[in-house]
Parts: C-alpha cells; sequence; structure tokens
C-alpha cells in the first residue's frame, strides 16, 4: 500500500511540476551543464500476469563540456500494482545506458558505453512517452538488438545526412547486465550499419548488422528500411526488415505500415498493420491495431489501443500513461 | 569585404521590408550559412564550430518571428517539432536557448561568441552583429 502512494504520489508531483515551456524537460543544475530528468510509464494489458504495472521509472541525466558529453539512464523496472511481480526484490535496478560521447569535430562524434544504436526508428526513441503506440511492432524485439555494449562512430552531415557504425565485442556478465530482465536478446557481438537522410518533414533510413546471441553462439545477419513523413495533418512510418540465421530459424521478414491522424490539437488516432514470418516461434500473422492518443501537455501522453492477431491468442485491450520529466 | 556585404544586406532587408534574418555575433567564424547548416544548428544536430560550442537561440513560442521561421528555415511542423524535442531529450540535447525580447537577443550577440540567432528584418538596427541568411516570411 505504501508503495502504491509513494509511486502515484511520484507521479502527480510530476505532472504538477512540468512547466509549460515548450519543448523543456528536466531540471538544470545551476551554473552547469549537468541535467537531471526522468520518466515514468505505467500500462494496463489484460493479458498480462500483472495487468497494472509500472513499467518503468528512470532517471535520466546528461552533460556536456567542452567536446565530450555525457548520458546516463537507471531505471526501476517491472513494480506492479498488485504486488505480484519479481517475488524475490520487487524491484529491478537497471542501468539502461551510460554513454561517453566525443565530439571529434564538427560532424563526427564517437560513443562509447551502454547505448541504444542507430537501427530502425523505434529504437532511438525506445519509451513509451516516445511512442504512438503502447505495444511495439514485432521487429523491435526480434531483428536486432535493442541495446549495444560497445562503440559507435557517427557522421552528420549538415542537417540532411547521418551515417553511423556500430561495433560490440565483448564477453557478457550476466551479474552485470540485466537484459534477461527486460525480455531481450542478449549479444555479445554487434556489427551494424545505418544511414539517416532526413529532408524536412520527410526521412528514411537503411540498416545493416549482424549480432551473435552470448548463450547459442547464434549469428544472426539483418537488413532493414524504413521511412517516415510528416504533415500538419497526419504522419506515416513504415519498416521492412529481414534476418538470416547460421542455422534454419529465421525471420523471413517483418515489417508494419503505421498512421497517425491528428484529430484534434491533442488527440491522434492510430492504425497499425503488421504482418510477419518468425520461422523461431514458426509463425506467420498479420496484427491490426486501431489506438487512441491523447497528449493533454507536452509531458503527458495516455493511450489505449486494441489490437487484433491473426493466429496468437493475444488479441486485447492495452493503454497507458507516460510521462516525461 | 565581409563587412561591405554585411551592409549591403542590410540595405536590402530594409528595403524589402518583414524578412527573417539569422544573425550572429560579429567574431562568428563564418559570414553566411546555408539553410541546412543553420537547421543543423537549431536542432542541435551540429553544436561545435572551430571546437567551441555555439549558444543557439530562440524566440518565444508563439512570436511571429518564430512562426516565420520554423516555417522557412526549419520546415517543421509545431507537433513536428514537439515531437523532435522530446525525442532529443531523451538523447541528452536541449532546444536552444530561448530570449525574451529582440534587445536580449542582439545583448548576447555582442557578449557571447560563437552565437547564433534569428530577428525581424525590420528590428535589427545593431551593426554589431552579422547577418548570415535571409529569408522572406510568406
Amino acid at each position: 500500500m505504501l508503495k502504491k502512494i509513494l509511486l502515484l504520489s511520484i507521479f502527480i508531483l510530476n505532472v504538477l511540476l512540468y512547466a509549460e515551456e515548450e519543448n523543456s524537460y528536466g531540471w538544470n543544475v545551476p551554473h552547469t551543464t549537468l541535467n537531471i530528468g526522468g520518466y515514468l510509464d505505467m500500462t494496463y494489458d489484460a493479458k498480462r500476469e500483472d495487468a497494472f504495472l509500472f513499467n518503468d521509472i528512470a532517471l535520466l541525466f546528461f552533460a556536456h563540456k567542452d567536446k565530450f558529453s555525457i548520458i546516463g539512464e537507471v531505471e526501476l523496472s517491472n513494480i506492479s500494482l498488485e504486488g505480484k511481480s519479481n517475488q524475490s526484490s520487487d524491484v529491478d535496478l537497471v542501468l539502461e545506458r551510460l554513454e561517453l560521447i566525443y565530439a571529434i569535430d564538427d560532424k563526427q562524434k564517437i560513443k562509447i558505453g551502454r547505448f541504444h544504436s542507430d537501427i530502425g526508428f523505434w529504437n532511438q526513441a525506445p519509451i513509451t512517452i516516445l511512442q504512438d503506440t503502447t505495444t511495439k511492432p514485432h521487429m523491435v524485439k526480434h531483428m536486432y538488438p535493442q541495446i549495444t555494449t560497445g562503440a559507435l562512430y557517427n557522421y552528420q552531415y549538415n542537417n540532411t545526412h547521418a551515417v553511423s557504425f556500430t561495433l560490440q565485442h565483448n564477453n557478457i556478465d550476466l551479474e552485470e547486465d540485466n537484459s534477461f530482465t527486460r525480455d531481450r536478446v542478449i549479444v555479445d557481438r554487434h556489427f551494424a550499419f545505418a544511414y539517416h537522410y532526413t529532408r524536412d518533414l520527410f526521412s528514411w533510413s537503411l540498416s545493416s548488422g549482424m549480432y551473435r546471441e552470448y548463450d547459442l553462439k547464434k549469428k544472426s545477419y539483418y537488413a532493414g528500411i524504413g521511412f517516415q513523413y510528416e504533415s500538419d495533418n497526419y504522419e506515416i512510418q513504415a519498416e521492412l526488415f529481414t534476418q538470416q540465421s547460421n542455422d534454419i530459424k529465421d525471420r523471413p521478414y517483418s515489417g508494419y505500415l503505421q498512421t497517425l491522424f491528428h484529430i484534434q490539437d491533442k488527440q491522434d488516432i492510430v492504425l497499425r498493420f503488421e504482418s510477419y514470418k518468425d520461422n523461431v516461434i514458426s509463425i506467420k500473422e498479420e496484427n491490426y491495431l486501431l489506438g487512441y492518443v491523447y497528449r493533454p501537455w507536452n509531458n503527458i501522453v495516455f493511450k489505449a489501443e486494441y489490437i487484433y492477431h491473426s493466429k496468437l491468442p493475444l488479441n486485447r485491450v492495452v493503454s497507458s500513461i507516460s510521462v516525461l520529466f | 569585404m565581409s563587412r561591405i556585404l554585411s551592409i549591403v544586406l542590410l540595405v536590402s532587408i530594409c528595403i524589402h521590408g518583414q524578412d527573417v534574418v539569422i544573425v550572429s555575433d560579429k567574431n562568428f567564424p563564418f559570414n553566411t550559412l546555408k539553410k541546412d547548416e543553420i537547421k543543423a544548428f537549431f536542432l542541435n544536430k551540429r553544436s561545435l564550430i572551430k571546437k567551441q560550442r555555439v549558444l543557439v537561440m530562440n524566440h518565444e513560442y508563439g512570436d511571429d518571428i518564430r512562426i516565420c521561421f520554423e516555417k522557412v528555415i526549419l520546415h517543421k511542423t509545431k507537433k513536428s517539432l514537439e515531437r523532435y524535442w522530446r525525442k532529443a531529450y531523451y538523447q541528452g540535447y536541449k532546444p536552444p536557448k530561448v530570449i525574451k525580447s529582440n534587445s536580449m537577443l542582439l545583448s548576447y550577440l555582442q557578449h557571447v561568441s560563437p552565437a547564433i540567432g534569428y530577428i525581424d528584418s525590420s528590428k535589427l538596427q545593431s551593426k554589431d552583429v552579422k547577418v548570415l541568411y535571409k529569408s522572406e516570411c510568406p
């Protein structure tokens, strides 16, 4: 009971503390470049054992000094509001990201640490408040690694072209790597290339890479393409990935087309069609999603969606509240 | 030569009336910027010039000149920018510093280098700044 009151207090406090100054989040420590903020997500999923769940309560911090920047993200994850989750420790404390960035010059950067690579659109906006739906397409968890521990080189040419190379080659210590608690594939090798083109309201991307799962030593090769277009009235986004492995179980394709209609200033309707074939779990299916999004302020979003699966018994309503602070 | 170019730009701005002009401090390393370069600075995709961090300044939300700037330079809608800055914040980037008046903008440009901002051409009277780019408001 105390935990619920504490969590709801944090939630309400963050909503109230949010200043209406547009596009500004977090608290800047005076006379420094250190910025401290965070986010939280609460979801309701009728098909989950813990229907009500605080998915994440996270602390975000970043600072810049000359050519160096540091970004960190620490999460408290999977806090059940029904007291059922993770009976041993109640919550998981996860170091989600820790990045040290060095700007070589005006156009080039090197990043080392634990980070989200530049692969795909969802991986660059991996938290619920940055997304238009609470559920994610199949490809996000299955076609490429979500988290990389290694190095990334980025070349940005003006506002238009961006190229990045990702490199991971290390040994995994499961005591330290909490990825398994997040239902992610854990990798000890990851080499990837990504290209992003942005022109005003249109962008497209191309990605390709290889990763190795640390336990099975199974290598998987993936490639994907995607595009986004934003207008005053609607947004459209699509991606298609393919994956091949060094055994028979691969994922020939996984793609989606998602459209967001701005029906009111703060309200959107989202539609998503998805199709994939996954030989690892021997399934080929189509998913349809209809969702409603309400953003009363810049830093808070309410979402509700119904997702229909043509094969898996996962047809359900999912809803969420997310706050960025 | 660059001083003559700046004067010519200033004179032409006065003749044409309301335009948005991108201005910098007078020691700014470049005399002109391309539109893509301006976008890169204002979207925090580029933050350094000659190894120095650039102070980028924006006007308050709802200001006429900001509406013009976002339309003709950034080519972004309000929703698109909101989405962009939410994502950028997660990636460790903050939006440009918001200044409350043209006099504050010009004061920063006189005291900080490198620094850039934008202003309504009809409000630009200081000669202690460089005009890097000019565009007509719709």
